[in-house]
């Protein structure tokens, strides 16, 4: 694949992701998807660039941000929005919503809506992976805040120590809810990471599509290779408010010049040949998604008891 | 597998215990040992089963538990940890949903309760949650902690906090024969978490067991019906049964009172229709768990009672467990906050010949823990 030739891949992707949030935002207001969302809008880029090199028997584990990650990792758009609708034709049934979509097809595992809950999953499947001579390799996607909760502390602590084939990603976004993160941390992630003896990188630019996937998939081949956890912060920046379709610049907690200033080097802003062509094909599937959701039955009674243990 | 530890067997005093074990047979196995062996078992014939725990590989292994193993299996398949039981509980989510089968132990259930989280939230979700995608098979043992000043951080008995969540199985074995029923069914065949919440003053007991029962068709999460009678049912819970047990074999002796004992075993999914049979054939009902009644096993044996046939009650429902309080250390207030044998028998006397001035003499012993226990610590 030329150069060129990657970049609209990717591109393809981060716009792909974008087109169907910016749809669930058109949609919101209808009342149709009664769930909260909380929209990776401005942060496509981290997503599509972390899944490049997986395979779909590598795993990954998420938050409940994870609409991105979802689709990055190859989960089903027809069931993703069944979900949102609430149908039975869902990922999950309609029991997840949004928050916890999953796509075990494509090794797109349980997102949750508890912070940092999901980081010691990717340890054990890590575990069982070496245990079993799996060759996977496991990510664990997580936020800056999620750094601040002890089980990411365990959860390093356990990897390092038993040498597993993990790669923590934290998306950091700079924001928990509407928390800064020098309001929380006195600590800096990256130096913390490295404490435990972790090999762990930094992606100032989170925006830069080839540079985030290039610089991921090293790290994926990497842990594939030396079967030890690796660390990678990616710097990026949310445009929506922190759960639902809205901005909320004019709340006072984040400036609208910080996100002009991001959305100057937006990749999706950058290129709007390239968007006005994939556009029209994108929509055409997002229309055919949403028709599959609308035409979904709802679950039956009977889902309600089913599955409980 | 025989224990050299104090021979000690109830069945002395209860001559009933073995209802499904043949004394006749002879075969005698601890409750540590049916631990021990089960966990021994489960590692050699499931290559996926991981035992994880704090000092599972040490010298003590878990009060004589998992001794021995690391030996045997190696320290993959028997790992220490590090002191973090929300991360742990998380890995050993990960690693079930990844194709192991993990076997987490906590030495004081009291200390689960920092994994609360990862038990609650995610392993009793995930399937449900999910739409059925996932199945987290996984075996969470703890240890209720009663003996010999614990106090209040080392000695709860948490059952109702997870039996009160769907998505968990929680299991109370009273006997090494559960034990020998229970942990391998499960481990072999169910998909999905279970809590077992084994009791500490047990450990040290003989039990007699029916060597028949590999390979039986028992359901693991069956209640029991140990012991039958026509004038009380007694629902009881771990070690609970055991008191049952003595209480129910004094009256007999005594006073020709005949209480049927009902083993709940599985806590959050008893077989309610064993013992709905049983209290609408006595219409006396007591409660004997090893915990608070506020709330907990005790409570829900009364509503279910109460919305399924309250008019079998010939007489108010009693119940027994531990008093309102925290645990306190002073042998002479652990005597009072535990339920003891007497007072067992009393309750159970008044509740049946109607009045408290019964006249039915009290056994000499009090404490459950005087019988039970040779043990002086410290642990
Ligand atoms: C354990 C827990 N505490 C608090 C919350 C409420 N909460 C939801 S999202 C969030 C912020 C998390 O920030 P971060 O990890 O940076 O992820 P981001 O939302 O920025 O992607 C908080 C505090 C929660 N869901 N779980
Ligand atoms: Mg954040």
């Amino acid at each position: 694949m030329t150069d060129a030739q990657r970049f609209r891949e990717l591109f393809y992707q981060a716009l792909r992701i974008r087109l169907v949030e910016e749809r669930i935002i058109a949609l919101y207001p209808s009342d149709v998807i009664q769930s909260p969302v909380h929209l990776s809008i401005g942060q496509e880029a981290v997503a599509v660039g972390a899944c490049q090199e997986l395979e779909k028997t590598d795993l990954i584990f998420c938050t409940y941000r994870s609409h991105a990650f979802y689709l990055a990792k190859g989960g089903n758009l027809k069931e993703m929005f069944a979900e949102l609708y609430g149908k039975v034709t869902g990922c999950a049934r309609g029991k997840a919503g949004s928050m916890h979509l999953t796509a075990p097809e494509v090794g797109l595992m349980g997102s949750s809506a508890v912070v940092a809950s999901t980081i010691p999953h990717a340890v054990g499947a890590a575990l069982a992976a070496k245990h079993l001579g799996k060759d996977q390799v496991v990510m664990a996607v997580f936020g800056d805040g999620a750094t601040e909760e002890g089980v990411y502390h365990e959860s390093l602590n356990f990897a390092v120590l038993h040498r597993l084939p993990v790669l923590f990603l934290c998306e950091n976004n700079g924001l928990a809810v509407h928390s800064s993160q020098s309001a929380r941390q006195r600590y800096a992630i990256l130096e913390h990471a490295r404490s435990y003896g972790l090999s762990a990188q930094h992606i100032a630019d989170g925006y830069d599509l080839e540079n985030v996937a290039d610089t991921i998939s090293g790290l994926v081949r990497r842990v594939r290779q030396i079967r030890e956890p690796v660390f990678v912060e990616i710097r990026t920046y949310r445009y929506k408010e922190h759960v639902g379709p809205g901005e909320d610049f004019h709340c006072g907690y984040r400036q609208r010049e910080e996100w002009w200033s991001w959305k100057q080097r937006d990749p999706l802003e950058q290129h709007p040949d390239l968007r006005d062509m994939m556009q029209p094909s994108i929509i055409k599937e997002i229309d055919e998604a949403v028709e599959f959701a609308r035409a979904s039955p709802f679950p039956p009674e009977e889902e309600l008891l089913r599955d409980v243990v | 597998m025989m224990s050299s530890n104090v021979a000690v067997i109830p069945s002395l005093n209860a001559p009933d215990i073995t209802t499904y074990g043949s004394r006749d047979e002879g075969q005698v196995i601890s409750y540590r040992d049916a631990l021990l062996w089960t966990m021994r078992e489960a590692l050699r014939k499931h290559d996926s089963v991981m035992i994880v725990g704090q000092g599972v590989d040490d010298h003590k292994g878990i009060f004589g538990s998992t001794v021995g193993l690391v030996q045997e299996f190696g320290a993959d398949r028997v790992m220490d940890t590090p002191l973090a039981e929300e991360g742990m509980t998380g890995v050993a989510i990960g690693a079930a949903l990844n194709g192991l089968y993990p076997i987490q132990t906590h030495i004081r259930a009291d200390f689960s309760l920092l994994a609360m989280n990862q038990i609650i939230n995610l392993a009793a979700k995930y399937k449900y949650m999910f739409g059925g995608r996932y199945d987290v098979p996984m075996l969470i043992r703890m240890i209720v902690g009663r003996s010999w000043g614990q106090g209040a951080q080392h000695s709860q008995s948490l059952q109702s906090l997870f039996a009160h969540i769907p998505g968990l199985k929680v299991v109370m074995p009273s006997s090494s024969q559960t034990i020998l029923e229970t942990y391998p069914a499960v481990i072999e065949a169910y998909r999905g978490p279970v809590i077992s919440f084994e009791h500490r003053l047990m450990y040290d007991l003989q039990f007699h067991v029916d060597a028949s029962w590999i390979g039986t068709t028992r359901d693991p999460f069956g209640s029991r019906l140990v012991r039958q009678g026509k004038d009380a049912t007694i629902v009881a819970t771990s070690i609970m049964v055991l008191e049952a047990m003595r209480a129910a074999g004094h009256l007999e002796k005594v006073a020709g009172i005949q209480c049927e004992v009902i083993d709940l075993h599985c806590v959050s999914h008893p077989d309610w229709d064993l013992v709905m049979h049983s209290v609408e054939k006595t219409g006396r009902l007591v409660v004997a768990d090893t915990s608070w009644r506020e709330y907990g096993v005790c409570a829900e044996v009364c509503r279910v009672v109460a919305e399924r046939n309250p008019g079998c009650l010939q007489k108010p429902v009693v119940t027994l467990g531990m008093q309102p309080a925290p645990c306190p250390t002073a042998k002479c207030l652990e005597d009072l906050f535990y339920p003891d044998l007497r007072k067992f028998v009393d309750a159970l006397a008044t509740l049946v010949i109607g009045n408290p001035g019964h006249g039915v003499s009290l056994p000499d012993t009090q404490s459950m823990a005087d019988v039970y226990k040779r043990f002086k610590g410290p642990f």
